[in-house]
């Protein structure tokens, strides 16, 4: 499949949140992703205990189900986005998936014939293989992983998306030692090689049903970077260090979309706005609505080119204002009635602003996904397309660099120190996939369960 | 009024460098040896360099007996506690030191022609279903430089392999980690099995989505927040301390 060799803008001044070069249309209205509007997607997660029986869980998904779309229609939202990202249960038991969706689905059409309310699901399987447990390309975990797609494409899905798991057991090993050639290596080329594999088989089953293959996220490795970052007081990983990783996510989230998915992307994958640069597609971020599942430090400013504006995943409890359902719909449609008015009163560009100031220099994560940077680094992928590897050192690269060139952006003596140690050996790496993984094949054998086959090698 | 970011000159009205006003100075460890040969493995540790380590290791086992190497490589980790907690080491040091640690303490037990003396016997896990253990691995890093002897299950682990472990090997500690919340309830079924068969140790559970209330409402549960608490929940128990003392010292006890 060809790869993106140049960028959807001619400039990151054109991105705005809302609009994309290559708008989507999903499930009933239908909700029209990127067509100067941006829907709200809230993900609903099931109790503990829920999970035990078929029964219960239904019922679960059902009142959630209810609950969303029920505080649409009360506050007057004109659409909403249903995410379910699977449970263990759902997606090893593919039966239950399907009927879960299939309920959904239902409950949907009743809102939308009753009401007219636009909605969308999206069935986020589990990527169920541990690395370092299973064949990523042979297992008991993989064929549930593909009967679950088919079974809730089949009933009611509008959209296939997945967080997928190659290349994790290095990356884990690397990032805990600050390697960033494990991290370049873990991210950049066998993670992206994992989807390249798996994602035509995605794509096909969302073909044969006629719905949308959405998108992949590097949460299983990007994510944990910028966790174990976390706020100005932690010490585990350095900030500039977790900012380079999220780079390689960019250039591996590409994959998704080079072997056809077509967004809406992933919520958890902040590498979003480098896609959105690279390719045009409308994508899903999430931000201060999310703070129900984790937090971070760039809630702003990744609403800035956003187009469906989600929460990550809020587990279904009683809050004084109604179930966390309710609520986190409420937040999320509220949030994107503001960037809707924004739009129609003509002050996109002036609500842009302000989010891209809350937080561009907060942290060096919301800097290097700041519009213009994100735009840079965008540039730095394309121009290295034709290897995985490449385009991964050549975005840590031009991170590095942006970060290093900006004097607003202050860095603590260790943060300073962990870019220049990161940037000078990725300097030192070699020019080409084939030496690099010769390299990394031999270097990183010692890391307990990885397997080479595991990835075509 | 300012137009774009480029135009604020000043921040502090949107967000506070808290981090920058709170950057330790740097600063070295202290040394742990007057002797050349050890202070050179202590250093090795320090610095997380593992052949620094087995050089120095080699030399020393040379003259001198391999409980001396095993003390200079826990001062050594002991050094780089104390830089993690004052915020000059990161993460990734301590685990390069600890690899570094374990790197001269295997030399020291081949030399010694068995395993030292461990402080405590602690079983780790992830839970069944549950495929997210990098939390776990810190942790077992951790408690394992602190002289520990770590039995990694590993992740996805039916309940029935933890009861198991921790009756073959007399475990002083079990931990489970999760990320999410519909795998945590394989703890409380763990609990009681161990119940059942007669067992009660502190049974540290944490991770992701694993929160205090949950792990509070069965008995054994103590909730960990932080895996670098982790060779402090193994020392309390390690000590004879009862998962109710565990639980009132760590925990917000209603």
């Amino acid at each position: 499949m060809p790869k993106y060799t140049s960028m959807a803008y001619k400039s990151w001044d054109e991105m705005i949140f809302g609009s994309a070069p290559k708008p989507v249309s999903i499930g009933l209205g239908p909700i029209e992703l990127g067509k100067k509007y941006v829907y709200p997607q809230i993900v609903p997660h099931p109790r503990p205990g829920s999970e035990a029986t078929k029964e219960k869980i239904l019922r679960e998904y059902q009142r959630m189900t209810d609950d969303a779309l029920g505080r649409c229609v009360a506050l007057g939202f004109p659409g909403l986005v249903i995410e379910f990202e699977h449970i263990y249960q759902i997606t090893s038991q593919p039966e239950w998936a399907g009927a879960i969706f299939a309920q959904a689905k239902e409950q949907m059409k009743e809102y939308y014939d009753k009401y007219g309310l636009k909605s969308a699901l999206v069935s986020t399987v589990a990527d169920l293989r541990k690395p370092d447990m299973v064949h990523m390309r042979h297992s008991q975990e993989l064929d549930w992983m593909l009967a679950s797609f088919d079974s809730t494409a089949a009933q009611g899905a509008d959209v296939l998306s997945i967080e997928t798991m190659g290349g994790k057991e290095v990356f884990d090993y690397a990032v805990q030692r600050q390697d960033i050639k494990g991290v370049i290596f873990g991210i950049g080329v066998l993670s992206s090689r994992d989807m390249e594999w798996l994602w035509p088989q995605i794509v096909a089953t969302a073909k044969k049903h006629g719905i949308t293959p959405g998108g992949d996220t590097d949460c299983a490795r990007g994510n944990t970077a910028m966790f174990l970052a976390g706020g100005y007081t932690a010490t585990d990983l350095p900030h500039t260090f977790a900012a380079l990783a999220r780079a390689c996510s960019a250039a591996r989230s590409l994959v998704a979309y080079e072997q056809g998915a077509t967004g809406p992307s992933k919520d958890c994958a902040y590498e979003d706005p480098i896609i959105k640069a690279i390719t045009g597609i409308p994508i899903t971020m999430e931000g201060v609505a999310s703070a129900c599942a984790h937090s971070e430090m760039q809630s702003n400013i990744v609403a800035a080119v956003v187009d469906l504006w989600s929460n990550e995943a809020v587990e279904y409890h009683d809050m004084f204002g109604g179930s966390s359902v309710e609520v986190f719909t409420e937040i999320l449609g509220y949030n994107v009635a503001q960037m809707n008015a924004a739009i129609e009163l003509g002050t996109a560009k002036e609500l842009q602003a302000i989010n891209i100031a809350s937080d561009k220099y907060r942290d060096v994560h919301g800097f290097m996904l700041s519009p213009d940077n994100a735009y840079e680094i965008g540039k730095a992928i394309v121009a290295n397309a034709d290897s995985y590897y490449l385009r991964s050192r050549a975005a840590v690269l031009r991170t590095a660099e942006l970060i290093a060139g900006d004097k607003k952006l202050t860095l603590t003596e260790h943060e300073r120190e962990a870019l220049d140690k990161a940037r000078r050996e990725v300097e030192a790496l070699p020019d080409n996939e084939g030496d690099f993984v010769d390299m990394c094949l031999s270097e990183y054998k010692k890391v307990p369960g990885f397997d080479p086959t595991s990835y075509g090698y | 009024m300012a137009r774009t970011v480029a135009d604020i000159a000043d921040f502090t009205p949107i967000f506070v460098r808290y981090d920058v006003k709170i950057a330790p100075k740097k600063r070295g460890a202290a040394d742990v040896s007057t002797d050349p040969v050890l202070q050179a493995i202590a250093r090795g540790v320090v610095e997380g360099d593992e052949d620094a380590v087995s050089e120095a290791t080699d030399k020393a086992l040379a003259s001198k007996g391999p409980e001396a190497v095993i003390d200079t490589l826990i001062a050594g980790m002991r050094e780089v506690s104390k830089l993690w907690d004052d915020g000059v080491y990161y993460l990734p040091q301590v685990i390069l030191s600890s690899d570094a640690l374990m790197v001269g303490l295997t030399k020291a037990e081949d030399a010694m022609g068995g395993k030292a003396t461990k402080k405590g016997t602690v079983v780790m896990h992830c839970a069944h279903g549950d495929i997210h253990d990098i939390g776990k691995n810190i942790a077992a890093a951790l408690i394992r430089a602190n002289g520990f002897k770590v039995i990694d299950l590993g992740s996805d682990v039916p309940e029935d392999t933890v009861v198991k472990a921790v009756k073959e090997n007399k475990a002083h500690l079990v931990t489970g980690t999760a990320l999410m919340t519909t795998t945590m309830s394989a703890f409380a079924k763990i609990a009681d099995m161990l119940k059942k068969e007669g067992i009660e140790l502190p049974f540290v559970c944490g991770g992701g989505a694993v929160s205090e209330e949950y792990v509070t409402s069965f008995d054994m549960g103590v909730y960990a927040d932080q895996a670098k608490d982790g060779p402090a929940f193994a020392a309390d128990a390690a000590s004879g301390m009862s998962w109710q003392d565990m639980r009132a010292k760590w925990n917000l006890v209603v």
